[in-house]
């Protein structure tokens, strides 16, 4: 189901070797993209899932401590000094590597490196990804300097729920994903959930676009509809009723305030769901 | 490629980059370079590939549609024409403005709660005389309003962020130096290193409007900002009429009536008339360093504005792009029947995270959250 929008930008990706920020509503499938990509090459995927307070301890690498210790009391055991531990420990076999030193270190063909939610990280995370994605290496002072042999294949997503920075952006290739089309999201639901019938499938799709033009505080995504789609399923609904709508509405909106809204619209027959 | 092609391509960055649009050389020859690679099959692809690399935020994909269509139209392919002017269409208009409407309607009803609903004629000079609006303030009451702005203080510079850093005590051991401590004395782990929580540095930028609309609320607006940044250091503070003036280092007086006499004697268009957009524009260009994410600009305007609203949208988005969030705390918004329907802050409107009033002691203590969020 390859959008030309989205093909055109991974091939770009790959051709220029820039990464690529993706930025859209939550639900449209950013993430999957990635996936999709690691799995045309046949390659690996490494996911950094960022979040506020992320940092290089859990981003890039650690010492692993326990190891450490362990190390040195088997050494001491033995009669061997200090500084000859101290020399073991801090190498490659006591480190442990967070994903994006797991990127620039790995063996073989490039990996897909996938910053998840960037958005959601700090601006001084922002600056430092912002300094490995510009050279690829990375520098632990123990251990000297690590560089990729060969650069990671690069996405970057982002909700928007605040503004990435300007030097971010100006590194990354960009593609924005909207919701997509009724014909589209028709499509995607048939062949995720393949359970569902022509009727019912056209039936969800047609109500949760409605909703999307509706002022809701939180609009629903391709994922929620595929959930609920999945939900009738399982209920046998073979198409929609009022009832039932009510009865599932909180698969598609996740905010009281919307399932109230909606409820009402439905219930006065200003919101029709029983037709195609 | 044809050296028409490139030369066309340039030209689309030219005139992307002279709409305001982050495209530097780099992008230029990375869109000379992507084509190539990729877009030569169809128009079609052409669009999409320059589309993703000179493109970088959904707002800019209305412009970028327009002059690509103006430079590379088929006609303009087939008669070999040099880069076209392309119109100007006013800019979309932005869901955040929803948002932030609901808001003011909230705030509407917190700041206002119990008071009678009257007019408030627009930017003369009377004023809502409700009992606690400021208009009707008592010396006793200042205090309140320092009250109100040490604790603001306070719970700006106490706010931890999510960030550690290393400390000789602290809630969490920091493992790795604590190893590395322990070599020196045969792997024994006696020094202890901790972690604690880095403070969040908040910094505030406040611009205060002190043009003639908005005489009776600048004076306690200031007193505010005269109050908070005597207990915080990272505030930046501005006021502005006809232009804009910095007045951080007349703000740190000892006594407030020092700080407002070195004002009166130092800002000459005190109570003239209002070009928000323009103070905002040299604001952005001379100290626009000011503000970056961690930064809260605020705002204190009734939106009165004599200026160009164009000007004024443009300026403000650049500060919301820019800061952590932008408030415009304006005392108008007290009055229930108050419609921001300026075309000062029609413009403005689109870009705020907060539009709250500022009329009142409620209202200053619902700053604090603003603030703080």
């Amino acid at each position: 189901m390859a959008d030309p929008a989205i093909a055109t930008s991974l091939h770009l990706a790959l051709e220029l070797r820039k990464p690529l920020l993706i930025e859209g509503h939550a639900g449209v499938g950013k993430t999957e993209i990635a996936k999709v990509l690691a799995r045309m090459l046949g390659t690996d995927l490494i996911r950094l899932q960022c979040y506020e307070g992320l940092d290089t301890s859990t981003a890039l690498y650690e010492w692993n401590y326990a190891r450490q210790l362990l190390h040195i009391r088997m050494q001491e055991r033995d009669g061997h000094a200090a500084a000859e531990a101290e020399a073991k420990i801090f190498s490659e076999a006591f480190l442990l590597k967070r994903p994006l030193l797991q990127a620039i270190a790995h063996e073989g063909q490039a990996p897909v490196l996938l910053v998840d939610e960037i958005d959601r990280s700090d601006e001084e995370f922002e600056a430092f990804l912002l300094e490995v994605l510009s050279d690829f290496q990375v520098t632990v002072p123990e251990l000297g300097t690590i560089s990729a042999r060969e650069r990671p294949h690069v996405i970057l997503t982002s909700n928007r729920s605040r503004e990435l920075s300007d030097a971010l952006r100006r590194r990354c290739l960009y593609l924005f994903i909207d919701h997509p089309p009724f014909a589209k999201e028709l499509a995607i639901v048939r062949r995720k959930v393949p359970g569902a019938s022509e009727e019912l499938a056209a039936q969800i799709v047609g109500l949760v676009q409605r909703l999307r033009t509706a002022r809701l505080a939180k609009v629903p995504g391709v994922s929620e509809t595929l959930d609920w789609a999945a939900a009738l399923v399982v209920l046998h609904a073979a198409h929609l009723t009022p009832e039932i709508v009510g009865e599932t509405l909180g698969c598609a909106l996740k905010d009281e305030g919307d399932l109230r809204k909606v409820r009402a619209e439905i219930e006065s027959g200003r919101l029709p769901v029983g037709g195609p | 490629m044809s050296a028409d092609l490139v030369q066309r391509t340039v030209a689309l960055c030219r005139e992307l980059r002279a709409r305001g649009l982050l495209v530097t050389t780099a992008h230029a020859i990375d869109a000379v370079r992507a084509l190539g690679a990729a877009g030569l099959a169809s128009r079609e692809r052409m669009y999409l590939v320059l589309r993703c690399v000179l493109v970088s935020r959904p707002e800019e994909m209305e412009t970028f549609d327009e002059v690509f269509d103006a430079l590379f139209s088929r006609q303009a392919a087939a008669s070999g024409e040099g880069p076209v002017r392309v119109r100007r269409r006013s800019p979309p208009r932005d869901p955040a403005a929803e948002v932030s409407l609901a808001s003011w309607a909230e705030e509407g009803e917190e700041g206002g709660g119990g008071e009678e609903p009257e007019e408030v004629p627009a930017a003369s000079d009377q004023v809502a005389n409700a009992a606690k609006d400021f208009g009707a303030f008592g010396a006793g009451e200042l205090e309140e309003i320092q009250r109100i702005a040490a604790r603001i203080a306070r719970r700006l510079a106490a706010r931890p962020s999510r960030r550690w850093k290393s400390a000789a005590r602290g809630s969490r051991l920091d493992l790795r130096r604590t190893m590395r401590r322990s070599l020196s004395n045969s792997a024994e782990p006696l020094d202890l290193r901790f972690r604690r929580r880095k403070p969040r540095k908040t910094r505030i930028v406040a611009l205060c409007d002190v043009s003639g609309s908005m005489d009776l609320y600048s004076r306690f607006l200031l007193q505010f900002l005269y109050a908070l940044q005597g207990t915080v250091a990272r505030v930046e503070s501005f006021v502005f009429s006809t232009s804009l003036r910095r007045v951080t280092g007349l703000l740190r007086e000892p006594e407030y009536a020092l700080a407002l006499r070195g004002l009166s004697a130092e800002v000459h268009d005190w109570s003239g008339g209002t070009r928000i957009g323009e103070c905002l524009s040299a604001f952005n260009e001379e100290w626009g360093q000011l503000v970056d994410g961690r930064t809260v600009v605020v705002i204190l305007s009734d939106g009165w504005d004599t200026g160009d609203p164009a000007l004024l949208g443009a300026q403000m988005e650049m500060l919301r792009r820019r800061s952590r969030r932008l408030v415009w705390l304006n005392p108008l918004l007290g009055s229930p029947d108050y419609q921001p329907l300026t075309q000062g802050m029609q413009a403005a409107l689109p870009h705020l995270s907060v539009f709250a009033p500022a009329h009142n002691l409620v209202s200053l203590r619902a700053l604090e959250r603003h603030l703080l969020a």
